[in-house]
C-alpha cells in the first residue's frame, strides 16, 4: 500500500496504489484524516492505483466523507477501476460519492461547486 | 475434472492478501475469468474478516482453513474456522440515506455475498463452522 499527498489548485489530492482490505484500510483513512485536520477539505481520493478494495475501504471512504463534509468540504473520487467501480454501484456509493475520470476533472469540479 | 485446492491460514488481517492471491492463481490456472475470480476474492475477504472480527474475538489467536474446489461448471469455497459460531444472515443493500448521521453502517460483507454468489451454506458442528460459498461458471 502506497499513498502520497499533493496539493493542485488549493484541492488535497492524496494516491492510494495497492488493495485496500481490512489490513491497509486504515492507513488509507488516517492519510484522508491527515489532511482533514491540517485543513483541508476539497478531498480527490486518486484511486488509479487500487484494483481491489473489500467493505473495509468503503467505511474508510465513508469515514473520510463523513468527517471534510461536517467541515462543509467533500471528498470526491477519481480515476476509479472496473472493480472498484463494480464494488461502489453495488453498495449504492456512487449515490453518494462523486466519481470523475481523471484527477484533472475531480479538481476542477471543486471550483465548480 | 475436478481441482481442489487447500490452504490454512492464521486468522489475522495479514492472511486476506495471502489467500486472495491463493484464489487468484487457483483461477488464472483454471482459465477462469478475472470478472468470477474477483467476486470469489472479494467473497472469501468478507467472509474471513467476519471470522477474524467476530468468530475468534475474545479467543486466542486462531487458524481459518480455506479450500476451494474448481469443477467444470461451479467453484466452491469452504471456509472453516474453530471460534464462535457467526451465522450468515441474507442481508440487504445498507440504508444510505441518513449516511451523514453518526450510526456506522454496517452489513455490506454479507450483502456483497449473497448477492455475488450462487449459494451459501453454513454448518457449525464438532468438527468447526464452515461456510460454503458456490459460484456457477459460464
Amino acid at each position: 500500500m502506497e499513498i502520497q499527498e499533493r496539493v493542485e489548485n488549493g484541492v488535497s489530492v492524496v494516491s492510494v496504489s495497492g488493495m485496500i482490505d481490512s489490513l491497509t484500510s486504515e492507513k488509507v483513512r488516517a492519510a484522508f484524516l491527515a489532511q482533514i485536520n491540517a485543513g483541508a477539505a476539497s478531498l480527490v481520493a486518486d484511486l488509479g492505483g487500487v484494483n481491489y478494495t473489500s467493505s473495509a475501504g468503503l467505511r474508510a471512504l465513508l469515514a473520510v466523507m463523513k468527517a471534510v463534509r461536517h467541515k462543509k468540504g467533500d471528498l470526491r473520487l477519481a480515476c476509479v477501476q472496473p472493480n472498484v467501480q463494480k464494488v461502489l454501484e453495488m453498495s449504492g456509493f456512487t449515490s453518494i460519492f462523486k466519481l470523475f475520470e481523471d484527477v484533472d476533472a475531480a479538481v476542477a469540479s471543486f471550483k465548480a461547486g | 475434472m475436478e481441482k481442489t485446492y487447500r490452504m490454512t491460514q492464521a486468522a489475522a488481517f495479514e492472511s486476506l492478501g495471502v489467500m486472495r492471491k491463493f484464489i487468484e492463481d487457483a483461477c488464472r490456472a483454471a482459465r477462469i475469468s478475472e470478472e468470477i475470480s474477483f467476486d470469489l476474492q472479494l467473497c472469501m475477504d468478507e467472509a474471513c474478516t467476519n471470522i477474524i472480527e467476530h468468530g475468534y474475538a475474545g479467543m486466542n489467536p486462531g487458524s481459518i482453513i480455506f479450500e476451494m474446489e474448481i469443477a467444470p461448471h461451479e467453484v466452491s469455497m469452504f471456509i472453516t474456522d474453530f471460534g464462535h459460531a457467526f451465522e450468515p444472515r441474507p442481508a440487504p443493500q445498507p440504508d444510505l440515506s441518513d449516511v451523514m448521521n453518526d450510526e456506522p453502517v454496517r452489513g455490506f460483507g454479507l450483502f456483497f455475498i449473497y448477492s455475488l454468489m450462487d449459494s451459501v451454506d453454513y454448518v457449525t458442528d464438532e468438527l468447526g463452522n464452515t461456510l460454503t460459498l458456490k459460484k456457477k461458471l459460464g
